[in-house]
């Protein structure tokens, strides 16, 4: 049994250690993604690859890492020193952007505990610059790397490291990162040994290991409390990013004693475009609504997985397959997911809010006449609660990331940002209404190749209880004082001159007027 | 009439500390705050100490507090059409990743009072839209519908090309005679959103600073009163209502500068000082000179100017104590406060650091505040066996629990200025102050194997001190952004701020001989976004490289890319000498001893020798388990540690 003051003592020693791996990963890296933007993760887990701590990041990164970490686990033999490096989203990654380090922690020989961090790069190589393509297959996504020793017992691996950065557009950017996500690592290695010396390892190992039982525990207590049934949502995705057709996302939630099952069965079938999720996208879904709904208290960590089930179907767009082309279902469907899970979960909780603006307005660019590579995504409004309205022009669920500077941007890249604005009025009514999205509008000052990767341009973020929906966003090229309204996903080549205006949907609105 | 001294006050919550340096002597006095109108106070202490002021240097909360209570100015903010809703948006995240409900700080200027010009310069600092004078007569009459009191001028790049924030100024100054701040001198950096947060909250609290120094001067006169910065130097009033965003942290900024002060007194200048308070604790470290940050928020605003790096917490005396739904304990970030306060002020509710101290003995309750406020430390029993139940543990366990938890967040704020800086605790002193740190001490030096602990004379009024001992510091910043090709243009641009600095230290008063300029850069790899500040000089690569390396354990061979220029100019004031205290034997003098005392630690109960602290005199030794306690203070020694006391009356605590 756990000592609940050491507990407390050992939760504060391991969020330390995750937190430090991630000071170090922002402040080295050179993607504005990782760097500016804080679309990374770090996080500590003990050898059988079980979640003990994760710093606050993204919340799409962690519900997944454990799936990595495992991968990695049942390929290799860890020596001191090594660190495995990996991308392949059907083997534990997210979308091949996001690339994951993994490190083996050791004690007096013997293997204890693991360190990784993954984190967004500007670019992976494959069909468009940003590597957030409007694909069909994931191979035309990207370099997809296994999980390969890139640093091995402590000597990086040159041919491979080389390898790597001959699939990938602006290199030496690249080679910045991985040095950066490696020093992250080291720096987890050394302050967990530290931790170690100072406890013993007995101690370290115990505490790991009670920490995710503490969080069971914690969690079944507020489960109990829920009302028992079961709970149906489903919401829609604009369309697959190749065709028009609407994607439907449909769970149904059942509440048992102490006890959920998330069953997905009911979502459609994998779709041809770039939307598909794979099964860990899902689960790191279900863990982020998780964490919002139980009491702060409750650390995140494997305990609480314990008691959850996520059931999906194998083929559905909740559980794509190999070679599905996933880009845009780490960004996108994600966010449908969490909609249509705190949807089903607002028949059960009251504090649940409608919903927030469900995309990420993922935005990339790249240089035609010079080669650069910049990629973006834009908040929007949060759904109001009975508690209140929602929040405007903010990042909300499976994303976090900070806004590049326009400074910092155009002193980089060949455009300017004109607008950034709130986009006032479009939360949705209500007792509570909800937040207002953003204008964001850039100038171009050399021709250049545009992705855009959004959603609710078709069907609006959800009204709760009688509240309005927020309004759907809308992508705009101005080109020679004419405005086009662009698809929700598309890719346009832009001249010198044109503008390209992203206005982002608003929350919901809770309640009848 | 007696000789003219300089004068120290720092004005806290409660009390408003009063001290000065007379004829080989260091004198203290308190005053009742008076917080609704903070002057009062100061110039009583002042009466009181029945002294002349040479110099009234000073520590001002009063753009804290306008800033803490959002009771500042109506600010008009100007800036670039389109970008009206930056300092709304901020940087587009929320600070809790996991709160549904989240809503972050309203902005300090409502988006009726945020107004756009068409203008427009871009990188290099050229015009590419240029500002119509019928752009500035729009902005007029748009003005001259709303009210306010101050205006925040704010376009991009200004700091590259000040002309159009200066042209409104001008227009706009002339129009309605009030102050405008314009961004490009207040922090002439880039990254529009937090230097146009600095320059707004700068206009936010100007007007009350304005009035409250107004005051002030009437009653010193302005030429004799000076203000703290958040930087650890002081400047000229005149400055300081011109740029009040530099007096943020103006009175823990005082703590730290008396730190060194004591810390170069008695050669040990690498300290991480511990300043704990009832609701929080503010941690830094001084390495030759205190840690500076660029990179402070406060209140959830981004205040970009530089100020000493001060790590806050939620753990103080006053945090209270409680057992999770898992069954875990938790302490703070909630504090019982001064109201109703610790269960054994009387009427508390909720248990708390200061409780259990109380309640293993290492406290004593007629020895608090001399004396002179009363506690109950009958009450603090059943609230622990109370809690100790829940937890399924013994009362005097839990006790110790609550200081464990108490003391692991104090850790982690160790480690976030030290080992997350690069810096390795074991080459530092802990060196204490404020109310409780001195019962924490020997714990978090053992757990972060720091050797030794400083428990400075008079830790309750260390800030005020600070004051008396800070030299004029002044900094100047430029964004500059060039490439490694292009360092030899930086001592162009140098002699250029420099030219200012030393204009503005002999307008402050100093003589050349007395005025020191340092250089820095921001460097770092192009194409990162986090810079490293190091010492100018020839070698900025390797320097950097170096930098890098210790900071983030290594380097690369890539462009260097220096992004902003500092100069640092210090005015060197005379500094009273600390007062040596009267030599003693090892032995403390019998009337030191004020008798035996029960306490509990790790798991045992402990017979311990009370002091007085007043009493000791140099040369004096003491091991633990004892208990030293003086009127704001106490010393908790445990087993295996003993005290020394210093020449100037320091406590020295070591493991031994």
């Amino acid at each position: 049994m756990y000592d609940p003051v050491r507990l407390e003592v050992f939760r504060n020693l391991f969020s330390s250690v995750a937190e430090e791996m991630g000071m170090v990963l922002t402040r080295c890296a050179f993607s504005p993604n990782i760097k500016e933007r804080r679309d990374l993760s770090c996080a500590l887990f003990d050898e059988k690859g079980e979640l003990v701590a994760q710093a606050a990041h993204i919340p799409v990164h962690l519900g997944s890492m454990p799936f990595a970490v495992k991968s990695a686990l049942s390929r290799f033999d860890f020596e001191p020193g090594d660190m495995v490096v990996f991308n392949d989203p059907y083997l534990g990654g997210t979308h091949l952007p996001d690339v994951t380090v993994i490190a083996p922690v050791f004690w007096e020989g013997k293997l204890c505990f693991f360190v990784a961090n993954r984190a967004h790069h500007a670019d992976i190589g494959g069909m468009s610059p940003g590597s957030m393509p409007l694909s069909e297959s994931i191979y035309q996504e990207g370099l997809i790397i296994p999980p390969v020793k890139l640093v091995k017992r402590g000597k990086l691996d040159e041919e491979i490291f080389d390898f790597i950065l001959s699939n990938v557009r602006v290199p030496e950017e690249r080679e910045g990162d991985f040095s950066a996500q490696i020093g992250a690592n080291r720096r987890g290695i050394l302050r967990l040994t530290e931790v170690i010396e100072r406890y013993g390892i007995d101690a370290v190992r115990d505490y790991a290991a009670f920490l995710q039982d503490y969080a069971e525990k914690s969690a079944r207590q507020f489960i109990k409390r829920m009302p028992a049934g079961e709970y149906y949502f489903e919401d829609f995705l604009d369309n697959d990013g190749l065709t028009e057709k609407a994607v439907k996302i449909a769970v149904r939630v059942k509440v048992e004693d102490g006890h959920l099952v998330f069953d997905f069965s009911p979502s459609d079938d994998e779709v041809e475009g770039p939307l598909n999720a794979v099964r860990t996208i899902t689960i790191s879904c279900v863990l982020y609504v998780l964490k919002c709904i139980l009491p702060d208290y409750v650390p995140a960590n494997a305990g609480i997985f314990r008691c959850v089930d996520v059931v999906t179907r194998r083929g559905s767009v909740v559980d794509a397959r190999k070679p599905k082309a996933v880009s845009a279902g780490n960004v996108e469907t994600s966010q449908r997911i969490v909609d249509v899970c705190l949807g089903a979960l607002s028949f059960a909780l009251d504090f649940v809010p409608a919903a927030s603006q469900g995309t990420m307005n993922n935005v990339c660019i790249g240089g035609v006449e010079s080669p650069f590579v910049y990629y973006e995504t834009i908040g929007g409004g949060m759904g109001a609660s009975r508690y209140g309205d929602g929040e405007s022009a903010i990042h909300s669920h499976m994303t976090n990331t900070m806004n590049t500077p326009v400074e910092a941007l155009e002193f980089a890249y060949p455009f300017r940002v004109v607008r950034y604005e709130v986009r006032r009025g479009s939360g949705g009514g209500g007792r509570r209404k909800g937040g207002d999205g953003i204008v964001r509008e850039y100038l171009f000052l050399e021709d250049a190749e545009v992705t855009v990767v959004s959603e609710r341009r078709r069907f609006a973020p959800y009204g709760l209880f009688g509240g309005s929906p927020g309004a759907r966003g809308l992508n705009l090229l101005v080109r020679d004082g004419k405005e086009e309204v662009l698809p929700s996903k598309c890719r346009v080549k832009v001249k010198r001159g044109d503008r390209l205006r992203i206005e982002t949907p608003g929350g919901g609105g809770y309640g009848a007027e | 009439m007696d000789e003219a001294v300089v004068i120290g006050v720092d004005t806290g919550g409660t009390f408003t500390d009063v001290v000065f340096y007379h004829r080989g002597r260091w004198h203290i006095l308190k005053v009742p705050s008076t917080p609704e109108r903070p002057h009062e106070a100061v110039i009583r202490g002042i009466k009181e100490s029945g002294r002349t002021p040479l110099k009234v240097i000073h520590g001002s909360t009063v753009a804290t507090n306008t800033l803490i209570e959002r009771k500042g100015a109506r600010v008009a903010l100007i800036t670039n059409r389109g970008l009206e809703d930056v300092i709304e948006i901020g940087r587009q995240n929320r600070e809790r990743l996991y709160d549904l409900s989240y809503r972050r700080q309203p902005p300090l200027v409502p988006a009726n009072l945020r107004f756009g010009v068409n203008c427009r310069i871009d990188r290099n600092g050229n015009v590419v839209e240029d500002l119509d004078e019928s752009e500035i007569r729009k902005l007029i009459a748009e003005l001259e519908g709303e009210e306010f009191d101050v205006v925040s001028v704010s376009f991009l790049f200004s700091f590259l090309n000040d002309e159009h924030e200066k042209r409104v100024k001008k227009a706009v100054e002339g129009f309605f005679g009030v102050d405008v701040h314009c961004s490009s001198d207040i922090l002439p950096e880039f990254r529009e959103f937090e230097r146009t947060s600095t320059v707004v909250v700068n206009s936010y609290v100007a007007p009350k600073m304005k009035s409250y120094l107004g005051r002030l001067s009437q009653a010193f006169g302005e030429a004799r009163l000076k203000v703290m910065q958040s930087n650890g130097g002081i400047i000229s009033v005149k400055k300081a209502v011109k740029e009040p965003v530099r007096t943020i942290l103006s009175g823990p900024a005082g703590g730290v500068t008396a730190a060194l002060y004591i810390g170069e007194a008695i050669g040990d200048t690498k300290l991480i000082t511990l300043d704990m308070g009832g609701t929080s604790t503010d941690v830094s470290l001084i390495d030759g000179s205190p840690l500076m940050s660029t990179e402070l928020k406060v209140t959830g605003l981004p205040i970009k100017v530089p100020m000493i790096e001060i790590h806050t917490i939620g753990a103080g005396g006053g945090s209270i104590a409680r057992v999770d739904e898992g069954g875990v304990l938790k302490v703070g970030p909630e504090s019982a406060g001064a109201d109703p306060g610790p269960v054994c002020y009387g009427r508390g509710e909720a248990l708390t650091v200061t409780d259990a101290n109380l309640f293993l003995g290492r406290l004593l309750p007629h020895y608090f505040l001399g004396g002179a406020m009363r506690l109950y430390p009958e009450r603090v029993e059943p609230y622990m066996v109370r809690l100790a139940d829940e937890l399924g543990m013994d009362p005097y366990q839990t006790a110790e629990g609550i200081i464990t938890v108490a003391n692991s967040s104090m850790e982690k704020a160790i480690r976030a200025v030290s080992v997350e800086k690069g810096y390795d605790p074991e080459e530092f002193s802990l060196f204490v102050f404020g109310g409780a740190a001195s019962l924490h001490a020997a714990a978090l030096s053992e757990a972060m194997k720091i050797k030794r602990v400083i428990i400075p004379l008079n830790p309750g009024v260390l800030s005020a001190v600070g004051m008396v001992v800070a030299d004029c510091v002044k900094d100047y910043t430029l964004t500059v952004m060039l490439g490694e090709d292009e360092l030899d243009r930086l001592d162009g641009f140098f002699s250029e701020m420099e030219k200012k600095a030393l204009e503005e230290m002999r307008e402050e008063g100093f003589e050349d001989a007395r005025i020191f300029v340092e250089r820095y850069v921001d460097v770092r790899y192009a194409g990162q976004s986090y810079e490293l500040s190091i010492p100018y000089g020839s070698d900025v690569r390797n320097r950097f490289a170096k930098a890098h390396e210790e900071l983030y354990g290594y380097s690369m061979d890539k462009e260097i890319e220096v992004v902003n220029l500092r100069v640092r100019a210090v005015g060197l004031v005379d500094k009273p000498p600390l007062s040596p205290i009267p030599e003693g034997g090892q032995s403390p003098p019998s009337d030191a001893f004020l008798g035996k005392g029960r306490l509990y630690f790790s798991g045992s109960w402990y017979d311990a020798d009370v002091y007085k602290r007043e009493a000791l005199l140099a040369g004096n030794s003491i091991s633990g388990p004892s208990i030293v306690v003086e009127y704001s203070s106490t010393v908790f020694v445990p087993p295996g540690f003993a005290v020394a006391v210093d020449g100037f009356g320091n406590l020295i605590m070591e493991r031994g």
